[in-house]
This record gives structure tokens, sequence and C-alpha cells, in this order.
């Protein structure tokens, strides 16, 4: 196939090549607004039915959150950075954090540390079945985009009473975490466990066992091991083509080292593959909920921040954790005036956490001053987003949505 | 104990053939579902969720309590919190003063809170609802004396106040709050009962 990659000037701009026209060869723009997708374009050169030549084009829900980072205070990047990706909240934020604590010299105390993964779990449940549903609307299959989206609404519930907020829960902040988990939480959270397990039975019976899903998904996109090594993708989508690679496993980071769970590594890489590897890294998730929420009911309700708080707290502060205050909710802490002009001593720190999506990645440079010097964030989609270009030639058009929706793409997660 | 990788196959298909396992299977559970389905939904305008006390809806101020520190302004994300600066008589020092006091700017708040959080008087508090309609986007930014105020929430005039609680095998569970009212007033005594007991029993 002949194409060439510049226009006259000599600069490249995705969808304004020149093309030679060649017989039976039509270009197809999938995007950048339809139904299901995000804001993202798939350029797909078809030659009748066979997909040619694929190229993903991102860039359409950049919001320079980079360079924005550097305009603000430290604390004042977590919300920011939510924004990444709004559904997995606390997983995306986490990196940032850990980095930032690397550079201050503090470490979050053990309660915090099983806080965070009690939300990080949480999030990457609600996640994983916000990708499901997608993945189901793609297939026409729209009963389990409402189950999808019903059953996400459990755990987000769930996230609402821990954190007060549904998505952007600024949960973890330096040293510690706003908030423990209240009187009533390990019940609620072990029924909705309980019922999650439940439901993915019924998952599995009427979606990915359903002959007319699997008959979709069978043997269509399928990702070698070497070829997913080569691409550097990384979450669930290499686990499921047979790479052992996930950072809870290799680099355990909060609590991950102490509790007990699988990481399920699938061999065949099709898009059933993947789809199965989201299921079962939900029932372990539920597993890990399960295991937290014990060791938090077990242990005393003290130190979810760093042990100077709690030295130099107020009586005020003290009060408004036990309650005392009759307006303020229990068992919250007072962030200290500190974090609102805190200066970060000047170095060089990298983090990376298992988002739901697969590896995300923080560098943080300080110089001193109260706003970062540089923040750089890798996030999964897009170390995910090139495996379009590899994967889907060769397949028929209709294999589009079955191999897109398995990727569990994230449009504003990869322009950042 | 750190995790284990576990090697997984896709499940195979089942070999009595498509039509009786996966197809029936599938039917089976999407006609369980159509007769006693799981509905969730909530009709918004006749209805409205009771929010616990920690949920972060719109944010209040005790004026007598601020004092003036600017935390609250300074660690905003969205800089929708500013200084207000007004003169206020001081009675031990016999003169006028000027004092800052926090105003918000309802366009840019992004509900994190952090701003509740930093306080160090607890002069600010959040109001367990988010749903309010402004006539106009000048109103969102509130005056002090609006500030001061909890916001009117026009769903407490006219919908029901339904609660979702947790059941293991619905998942969420609407319920109306009133009816749950006295019963978890009940729950709330017990649990008061037994952690006084156990805190006897500790002691």
């Amino acid at each position: 196939m002949e194409v060439s990659t510049s226009n006259s000037r000599g600069i490249h701009l995705p969808g304004m090549e020149i093309a030679k026209a060649s017989k039976n060869r039509y270009e197809v723009m999938i995007g950048p607004a339809h139904p299901g997708s995000g804001h993202m374009r798939i350029f797909v050169e078809v030659d009748g039915d066979i997909m040619v030549k694929v190229d993903p084009d991102i860039g359409f829900v950049h919001r320079t959150m980079e360079k924005l980072a550097e305009g603000r205070d430290w604390i004042q990047n977590i919300p920011l950075f939510e924004r990444i990706a709004i559904l997995d909240a606390c997983n995306i934020t986490l990196p940032y954090v850990r980095a930032v604590e690397k550079l201050l010299g503090i470490e979050a105390p053990e309660r915090a540390r099983y806080l965070r993964t009690l939300l990080c779990e949480i999030n990457r449940v609600a996640s994983h079945l916000y990708g499901m549903g997608i993945f189901g609307v793609f297939l026409g299959h729209s009963t389990l985009y409402m189950w999808g989206f019903g059953d996400r609404e459990v755990f987000i519930d769930l996230a609402e009473r821990l954190t007060g907020a549904r998505l952007t829960h600024t949960y973890p902040v330096f040293g510690g975490v706003r908030r423990d988990i209240p009187d009533d939480f390990p019940e609620d959270a072990r029924k909705a466990t309980r019922y999650m397990r439940k439901r993915l039975n019924e998952y599995a019976k009427i979606f990915l066992n359903n002959p007319n899903i699997r008959s979709r998904l069978e043997n269509v996109g399928v990702l070698t091991k070497n070829q997913a090594a080569e691409l550097g993708l990384v979450g669930p989508n290499i686990r499921a083509s047979g790479i052992k690679y996930d950072v809870r496993l290799n680099e355990p980071y909060e609590a991950y080292g102490d509790v007990d769970f699988e990481i399920p590594v699938f061999e065949e890489g099709d898009s059933l593959a993947r789809a199965w590897a989201r299921v079962e890294e939900i029932r372990q998730s539920l597993n890990i909920i399960d295991q937290v929420v014990t060791w938090l009911e077990r242990n005393p309700r003290e130190n979810f921040m760093h042990e100077k708080f709690w030295k130099t707290a107020p009586k005020l502060y003290k009060d408004v954790y036990e309650g005392k205050i009759s307006y303020s909710p229990k068992y919250r802490i007072k962030l200290m005036p500190i974090f609102a002009s805190l200066k970060v001593p000047p170095g060089k720190s990298f983090a990376r956490v298992e988002a739901g999506r697969g590896e995300i990645v923080y560098y943080v440079e300080s110089d001193g001053k109260n706003l970062p010097y540089r923040v750089r964030v890798v996030s999964p989609s897009f170390r995910n987003v090139i495996a379009f270009k590899y994967v889907m030639p060769g397949h028929r058009l209709m294999d589009l949505p079955a191999i897109y929706g398995s990727f569990d793409y994230f449009p504003p997660a990869f322009d950042r | 104990m750190p995790a284990k990788v576990s090697l997984k196959k896709n499940p195979k298909r089942n070999p009595l053939g498509k039509v009786f396992a996966g197809n029936i299977g599938a039917l089976a559970v999407g006609l369980k579902y159509f007769f006693d389905p799981n509905r969730i939904t909530l009709l918004y305008p006749h209805e409205y969720i009771k929010l616990n006390k920690g949920y972060r809806g719109f944010i209040v101020l005790i004026k007598e309590k601020c004092i003036s520190c600017s935390s609250c302004a300074r660690i905003c994300p969205a800089a929708a919190m500013r200084m207000l600066s007004i003169k206020v008589y001081n009675e031990k020092l016999k003169k006028y003063m000027i004092k800052k006091y926090p105003v918000i700017n309802y366009n840019r708040c992004i509900f994190c809170g952090l701003c509740v959080d930093v306080c160090p008087t607890e002069a600010l508090y959040h109001v367990p609802y988010h749903d309010i309609v402004y006539e106009n986007m000048n109103d969102m930014i509130l005056s002090l004396e609006d500030f001061q105020k909890e916001p009117e929430n026009i769903e407490f005039k006219e919908g029901i106040p339904v609660k979702y609680y947790f059941d293991e095998s619905r998942g969420l569970v609407k319920t109306p709050y009133m009816e749950e009212l006295e019963k978890q007033g009940e729950k709330e005594e017990k649990n008061q009962k037994v952690e006084g007991e156990g805190e006897k029993g500790a002691g």
C-alpha cells in the first residue's frame, strides 16, 4: 500500500495526507464523536470489508494536564489529576501522592495504606464494570450496558460513604487519607461484595458464555505474547496475552504486599480473554475488599494520617475526628494549614501504580518551591491505544467494535 | 502475602452444544430479570436521595468562627473561594477594623471539600445535598449573607426522600426514608448499648 506520509511541505498531519487512490480501497473514519466512543478518531482503510490499515488519531480531549500542574500548589494538583480518568480517581492520583511523599520523606501509616487499598479496589471494580458496560453496548448487547452501569452504582455508593463524593474523591493526601470508614461500612461492603460475586456468574451466563457474543469475540483481535511485549501494552490487556506483569505483583505498594490475592493471566490473547481477564480481576478485587475491610475492623481506628499530625493537632481537630461537633461528620481529619502552602524539597521522584486500565506512571520534579517544576504523566490508555494499529488489520470492519471495546479504551485518560 | 499468578484459560464451550447450554442459559437469566427486575432508578423530580451526613455538598460559613486566616481561599484548587474585606467594629479596641471573610463562586466550585478540611476553626461545613437551581449565573456568586445561610433545596418541598441501602441479593434497594428513620434510630440505640458494654468489658 502506498500512502505518502507527508504533504508537499513535509508536515505530517493525520487525516490531511495526500494518498494515492487505489482501486477498491475506501477510507472510513470512526469518530471523532460516535456513539459509545469518547472523543477519538480511528482512520480505517478498508478493502471490501477487510480492514487494511488502521490508524488511531488521539488528542481530541487534550487538556494540558501536565502544564496546568506546573501552575498549581502541590495539593491542588490532586483534584486536577483526578480529571484524567474520573471513574478511577483514587488509582489515578495515588502515584502522584506517593511520588510527592517520597520527596517529602514521609510514609503513610499502616491504616492509611489499607484505606487507600480499599478505595483503589472499589475504583477498580467500578472502572471494570464501566468498561464492560461500554463493551456490551458496542456489541449491541444493551442488557450488559444497563447491568454494568447499574452494578457500578453499588461501588460508587460505597465510595461515597467512605469519602463523601461519588467520583472525585480527592481521598489520598500527602501523609495519609482524609477519612476513616464509617461505622456501618464493613457490613455494607460485605453485602456489596457478596452481591457482586453472585452477579458475576450471571454476567458470564448472559454475556460471556452467550453463543452470540462468543462467536463475535473468540479468536478476534488476537494479540500474541511477543506482540504485546513489543508494543509495551499494560494492564489486563497484556495479562490476557499471557504476560505476568502487574505492578501489584512486581512492586507491591500500599497494602498489596499483605493481602492475599491472585493475578489472573490468560493465554489466548483474544477479545474474549481480555473480557474474562477483567471479570476475574473483579473477583480478585472483591476478595481484597473483604480482606481489607476485615483488617480495618479488627485494628484500632487511629493513625490514618502521618504521626506528626496527631502529635501537633489541636483539641478542635480531635473533636472533629471524634464527631463532637454537631454539624460535621465523624472520622474526618482536618488538614493542617501548611497543606495550603506546602513546599516540597527539591528532587526528582517517580511512582507507579496499577490502575484499572493498567500501569500509570508519574515523574515529579521539584525545585523547592510551592509549585511543582514538572509533572509527567504516562497513563495506561495512552500505552494501550497503539495496539489498535497492529491488532485490527486483517479483520472485518464489524470486528472493530469488538476489538475496540475489549481494550477498555478511555479517551480522556490517553489525552490527559 | 504477596500476590500470586494464576494461569487461566477461556472457559470451553459447553459440549451440549450452543442451543442447550449457551442460549438457554442466557435466556433463563434474561427471563428471571424480566419478571423480577433489579430497579434502582430514581424518579428524580418526585423523589430525591437523602444523602448521608458526610456527603460533600454545598458549603456554609459560620461567620462567628471565622478568624480570617485565608487558608480556604489559598487551598481552593479551582479558585472558587475568595476573601472579601469588610469593615467590622471591634468592641475591645473600640474602633473599625478591616476583616476578611470568604465568599464562594459556585460557577467554579468542584466540591472537593479541601476548604472545609483546612479551616482551622471548623467555620465551614457541608450540607448533604447538591441540587439547587439558580436563575442566572450571577446568582451563583454568593454574597457574604447568602454564604452564611444553608441554601434552600427545592426538592425538599415537593419530593419524597428516599435512601439506598445495600442488599445481598439486590445490590442497592431504594426505600422511602421516613419508614427507615425509626428502624435506624433503634439500630443506633442498640449499637450504642453494645459499644458501651464492650467498653466496660475492655476496661
